[in-house]
C-alpha cells in the first residue's frame, strides 16, 4: 500500500476539518466510515461490522497470510469476559478464510498455560473446521524475533512474534476489559500479546509509553473490538463485574476503536473518555490515530 | 502369544500414563495398574488404617491370581515386560552365571514383603520404594516422560524448516512444554539398578526381590492351571535351564508353584512336548510351600517394625505442619497423607503446570518422593483437578473443580522488605493482576497504593509467588498457614465455615476500591475537551507517586 495509515489519517482529519469529506479513492464508498458500531449477537454483529467497513476483502487479499490476535491470555470461559468471545474470533476468521486468505493464524502469547487457554476460552473449538484457520498459543522465545523501534521513546527494540514479520495482515480482535495497570485493556494494550518480554513493560519503564511505542511497529490493519461483554472491574484476569453492552466496534484506526471503547461503559464505576487513558493519549500524540470520538464518522446499526 | 500380550499391556500402561493430563475424561481410570496392585492397596490400607474404596480394585488381581496363578508377572506386569525387553536387547548375548537353581536368594523377596508390611503396620509407607508398578510409574513420570518431551522438541526443531516450508502451521508452531523434576537422578538410579540386575540372571528382580511378586506367589499355588510333566520326559533339563524364574527344581517333574509365573517357556522348549498346563484343583505337594522359615519371617517382621520405628522417630514427625511445604490441593491431613501416598508420581506427571515436584528430604525419610507444590516455579491452576483424579490411593482426594479450588493449600504472605512497592516505592501490580481470586488489593498507605493480601480470599494457588518480578525469592510467598486438609467431607462447606470466599461476587472490586479511599461514581474529573495535565504525568514513571484519585492507567 502506497499510503501509510498515518498519512491517511492526517488526510482524513484535514478533510473533515475543511468540510470536504473526500477520502482517498482507493477503497471507495466504504471509507466514509471510520467506525462500525454494531449491536447484536457476537457472530452476527461481527459479520455486520466487517460488512459496514466495506467487507473483509478490503483488508485481506487472496492468498495473503492473516494473523488474528484475539485475547486468549487467560484460561477462562467467555462469561468471565477476560478473553475475546470465541464467536467473534470465529466470525473474523471465517470471513478471512472466505475472502481467500492463504493462511489464517489465530495467535496469542498467553499468560497462562497455552493448552489450557486454547481449550477453556472456547476459541479453538469455535474455529475448528474453518478452512485454513489455525489456533496457536506460543509460549517459547524461539517463536519471536527482534525488531527495532525507531520511533520508540522508551522501547528501542522488541521481540515480536515471527509470523508477524513475514508479510502478513494483522487483525486485532481484543475484548473490552479493565486493567489494573493501564486502566483499560483494548486493542493497543492487547498488542502486548504479540511480544516476548512483557515483564519489562511492568518493571523497567512506563508501560503506557511502552504500549504507544509498540504500536508504532505492530500495526493492525483492522481492529475488531469485542464489547459484547465488558469486564469493568477485576481486569485483566477477572473475575470482576461483567457488563453486557452487546457491541462490536470495528475500524482501521486502532486509537479510534479503543477511544470509542473507553466510552462504552464506566470503568471501575467511573466514566472516562479516550483522552483520559494514558496509553491511548500517548499513542494519539505519536500520531497513531484519532482519539477524539466526536471527530469520527461512526455508523451504528443493530442486527 | 505371551510376548504380544505383554507388549500390549506395556503399551496400555504407557498410553494410560500419557492420557493422565488435565484433559483426562472422568470415566477413564488412568491409574488402573496402580489400583489393581494388591501390595499398594494392602500397605496403604494397613498404614492409613482406613478403608480406601479405590484400592478394592486390587481384588480383581487377587481373584485372577487365585484362578490363574501368578500369571500377572509374565503376562501383564509392565515392569516385567520392560525387564524382558531389556533382557532381549542388552543381555541376551551376555554369559550369565547367575545363582544356581537351588539358591536361597528367592527368600529375599519374602523378607522384603514382610519388612514392608511390618513397617505399614506401624503406619509407615515403604511399598513405594520397591513396588514394581509404583517404581515404573515413577520412572516414567520423573525420567522417561521429560526425556521423551525433550527428544520430541529436538525433532520438532529439526523439522521446523520443513514443516514451515510445507505450510504445516500447527506442526511448525508446536512445542511441548518441557517438564522438569527434582529427584530425576535418584529415580533413574533405582530403575537402572532393577534393570541391570538382569546382568546376573534373567528376571533377577522378579525372582528374588519383587515384593508384589512375593505377595502374589503366596496365593499362586491355588491357581487352576498347573505344570504337569508327562512320562515322555527324558530329564534333559532343557526346561530347567530355560525357566526364567528358577521354578523348576532338580527334579524336572516337579514345580515350585509359588515361583511359576505361567509363562509356559518350559512347554515351548521341551523337545518331547512333555510339559502341559491342564486345569487341576489339586495342590502341588512340598513344592507349593514357600521358602521362608518361621524364624526368617519373625526376623523380617522385626526388621520391618524397626524400620518403621526409625522412620517415625525423627524431628520431622514433630515438625509436621511447621515446615514450608505446600501439598497438592485435596491432600489428606499430613500424617494420613504420608501413610497413604505411594509415590507413583502420577500426580506430578499429570500436573498441568509442572508445579508438583517430588520431595527429597523436606519431610524426612517418611516423605521421600511425596508431591509438593513448587509455587515459585509454577502455580496451581484453578482449571485443573487432575492430581486427585489420578491418585490410586486417594492420598490426594479426587474432587470436583469447585471443591478443589476450595481445598486451600496455603496463604500468600507479603514480605514487605522485599516488595518493590513497599520497600522501594516502585509501581508494580503484577501479583494483583495475576491473582485469579482478587485476593490482593491496593490500599493507599503513606501516600502510595500498596498491595495487601486478603487472606480469606487466598486459596494459595501461587500465581502471585510465581509472577513476582523480584529476583530470587519472591516478595509474596505461599505458606501452609490456613491450608484446608480434610479426610472427608466438603471443602466448600469447610471454607464457608471458615468464612473464606474464593469466588468473589462480580463488582466486589468496587467495594474494595471504595474501602481503599478511591472515589466511586464521582464526576469524570477532566475538563471537557481539554487535556489533563500536560503530557504523561511524572507520577506514573517507576519510582514516583501514582495518582491517588483514580484507578491506575487513567489520567
Amino acid at each position: 500500500m502506497s499510503i501509510s495509515r498515518r498519512q491517511f489519517l492526517k488526510a482524513t482529519a484535514a478533510g473533515v476539518a475543511i468540510g470536504l469529506a473526500g477520502p482517498p479513492g482507493f477503497a471507495g464508498a466504504a471509507e466514509e466510515v471510520d467506525l462500525a458500531v454494531i449491536s447484536g449477537e457476537p457472530a452476527a454483529a461481527t459479520a455486520k461490522a466487517l460488512e459496514t467497513l466495506g467487507g473483509i476483502s478490503r483488508f485481506v487479499k487472496k492468498g495473503q497470510r492473516v494473523l488474528i490476535k484475539p485475547n486468549m491470555s487467560f484460561a477462562k470461559g467467555p462469561d468471565i469476559a477476560a478473553t475475546t468471545h470465541p464467536l467473534v474470533v470465529a466470525a473474523v476468521a471465517r470471513a478471512c478464510s472466505e475472502a481467500g486468505a492463504g493462511e489464517v493464524l489465530v495467535l496469542d502469547h498467553t499468560l497462562q498455560r497455552a493448552e489450557l487457554c486454547l481449550e477453556r476460552t472456547g476459541i479453538r473449538e469455535a474455529c475448528r473446521g474453518i478452512p485454513g484457520v489455525h489456533c496457536l498459543a506460543v509460549q517459547d522465545r524461539k517463536f519471536f524475533r527482534e525488531v527495532k523501534v525507531p520511533r520508540g521513546k522508551v522501547l528501542e527494540r522488541v521481540e515480536v512474534v515471527r509470523d508477524l514479520l513475514d508479510d502478513c495482515v494483522l487483525i486485532s480482535v481484543p475484548v473490552a476489559k479493565s486493567h489494573s495497570t493501564t486502566g483499560v485493556s483494548l486493542g493497543l494494550k492487547g498488542l502486548m500479546g504479540l511480544i516476548w518480554d512483557r515483564e519489562s513493560f511492568h518493571s523497567q519503564f512506563n508501560i503506557n509509553e511502552g504500549i504507544a511505542d509498540l504500536a508504532t511497529v505492530v500495526r493492525p490493519r483492522l481492529t475488531v473490538l469485542d464489547a459484547t461483554r465488558a469486564l469493568t472491574t477485576g481486569g485483566p484476569g477477572g473475575p470482576g463485574e461483567v457488563k453486557r453492552p452487546n457491541l462490536v466496534v470495528a475500524g482501521t484506526d486502532p486509537v479510534a476503536v479503543d477511544s470509542f471503547g473507553v466510552g462504552i461503559v464506566p470503568w471501575y464505576g467511573q466514566s472516562f473518555r479516550g483522552r483520559q487513558v494514558e496509553h491511548l493519549l500517548a499513542a494519539h500524540q505519536r500520531g497513531l490515530g484519532q482519539i477524539d470520538v466526536d471527530k469520527l464518522r461512526i455508523r451504528r446499526a443493530s442486527v | 502369544m505371551r510376548r504380544a500380550v505383554q507388549s500390549l499391556s506395556l503399551l496400555l500402561f504407557t498410553l494410560l500414563f500419557l492420557l493422565a493430563t488435565f484433559r483426562l475424561p472422568g470415566w477413564l481410570p488412568a491409574d488402573i495398574y496402580l489400583r489393581i496392585d494388591p501390595l499398594i492397596g494392602l500397605t496403604a490400607v494397613a498404614a492409613s488404617r482406613e478403608m480406601i474404596p479405590r484400592v478394592l480394585w486390587a481384588l480383581v488381581l487377587v481373584g485372577a491370581t487365585l484362578a490363574l496363578g501368578r500369571f500377572f508377572c509374565a503376562w501383564l506386569c509392565p515392569l516385567g515386560a520392560t525387564i524382558d525387553g531389556f533382557d532381549g536387547i542388552l543381555f541376551r548375548k551376555v554369559r550369565r552365571p547367575g545363582p544356581s537353581g537351588e539358591t536361597n536368594l528367592r527368600k529375599t523377596k519374602y523378607v522384603l514383603l514382610i519388612l514392608i508390611v511390618g513397617a505399614a503396620l506401624l503406619g509407615v509407607s515403604l511399598a513405594y520404594l520397591l513396588d514394581p508398578i509404583a517404581l515404573l510409574t515413577r520412572f516414567y513420570a520423573l525420567v522417561l516422560y521429560p526425556a521423551a518431551v525433550a527428544v520430541a522438541n529436538v525433532l520438532l526443531d529439526l523439522l521446523r524448516p520443513l514443516t514451515g516450508a510445507m505450510g504445516w502451521v500447527g506442526l511448525s508452531h508446536l512445542r511441548y512444554p518441557q517438564p522438569v523434576f527434582y529427584m530425576t537422578g535418584l529415580t533413574l538410579l533405582l530403575f537402572g539398578g532393577v534393570i541391570s540386575l538382569g546382568l546376573l540372571a534373567p528376571r533377577f528382580w522378579c525372582r528374588f526381590l519383587c515384593p508384589l511378586g512375593a505377595l502374589l506367589s503366596l496365593i499362586a499355588p491355588l491357581g487352576l492351571f498347573k505344570r504337569r510333566v508327562s512320562a515322555a520326559c527324558t530329564r534333559c533339563l532343557a526346561c530347567q535351564k530355560a525357566c526364567p524364574m528358577g521354578a523348576i527344581p532338580a527334579d524336572p517333574l516337579a514345580t515350585r508353584a509359588p515361583e511359576c509365573i505361567q509363562c509356559r517357556t518350559c512347554a515351548a522348549v521341551c523337545p518331547e512336548r512333555a510339559v502341559s498346563y491342564p486345569a487341576s484343583l489339586s495342590g502341588m505337594g512340598e513344592h507349593s510351600r514357600f521358602d521362608l522359615s518361621r524364624r526368617g519371617a519373625i526376623a523380617s517382621l522385626g526388621g520391618g517394625l524397626t524400620l518403621g520405628f526409625v522412620t517415625l522417630q525423627s524431628p520431622f514427625t514433630f515438625l509436621e505442619g511447621r515446615r514450608q511445604l505446600i501439598r497438592p490441593p485435596g491432600a489428606l491431613p499430613e500424617e494420613a497423607f504420608l501413610r497413604t501416598c505411594v509415590r507413583c508420581g502420577e500426580c506430578m506427571k499429570s500436573c498441568v503446570t509442572n508445579t508438583l515436584q517430588p520431595c527429597l528430604w523436606e519431610s524426612g525419610l517418611q516423605g521421600l518422593w511425596t508431591p509438593k507444590a513448587e509455587l515459585r516455579m509454577a502455580p496451581c491452576e484453578p482449571n485443573c483437578n487432575v492430581c486427585g483424579r489420578v491418585c490410586p490411593t486417594q492420598a490426594i482426594r479426587s474432587v470436583s473443580l469447585e471443591e478443589k479450588n476450595h481445598a486451600k493449600i496455603g496463604t500468600a504472605i507479603l514480605k514487605k522488605e522485599q516488595c518493590l512497592v513497599w520497600a522501594q516505592n516502585k509501581l508494580c501490580l503484577i501479583c494483583d493482576e495475576i491473582c485469579p481470586y482478587n485476593a490482593i488489593v491496593f490500599r493507599p498507605i503513606d501516600g502510595f497504593r500498596r498491595p495487601v493480601v486478603i487472606a480469606s480470599r487466598c486459596n494459595g494457588c501461587g500465581y502471585c509467588e510465581q509472577r513476582c518480578p523480584v529476583k530470587g525469592d519472591s516478595a509474596i510467598v505461599v505458606v501452609p498457614d490456613g491450608e484446608i486438609r480434610l479426610k472427608e467431607g466438603s471443602y466448600i462447606r469447610e471454607a464457608k465455615k471458615l468464612q473464606l470466599e474464593f469466588k468473589p461476587d462480580p463488582g466486589d472490586d468496587r467495594y474494595l476500591i471504595g474501602e481503599s479511599g478511591f472515589e466511586i461514581g464521582g464526576q469524570p474529573p477532566a475538563a471537557p475537551g481539554g487535556l489533563p495535565a500536560a503530557g504523561p504525568p511524572a507520577g506514573t514513571a517507576p519510582g514516583s507517586l501514582p495518582p491517588a484519585g483514580k484507578p491506575k492507567g487513567f489520567l
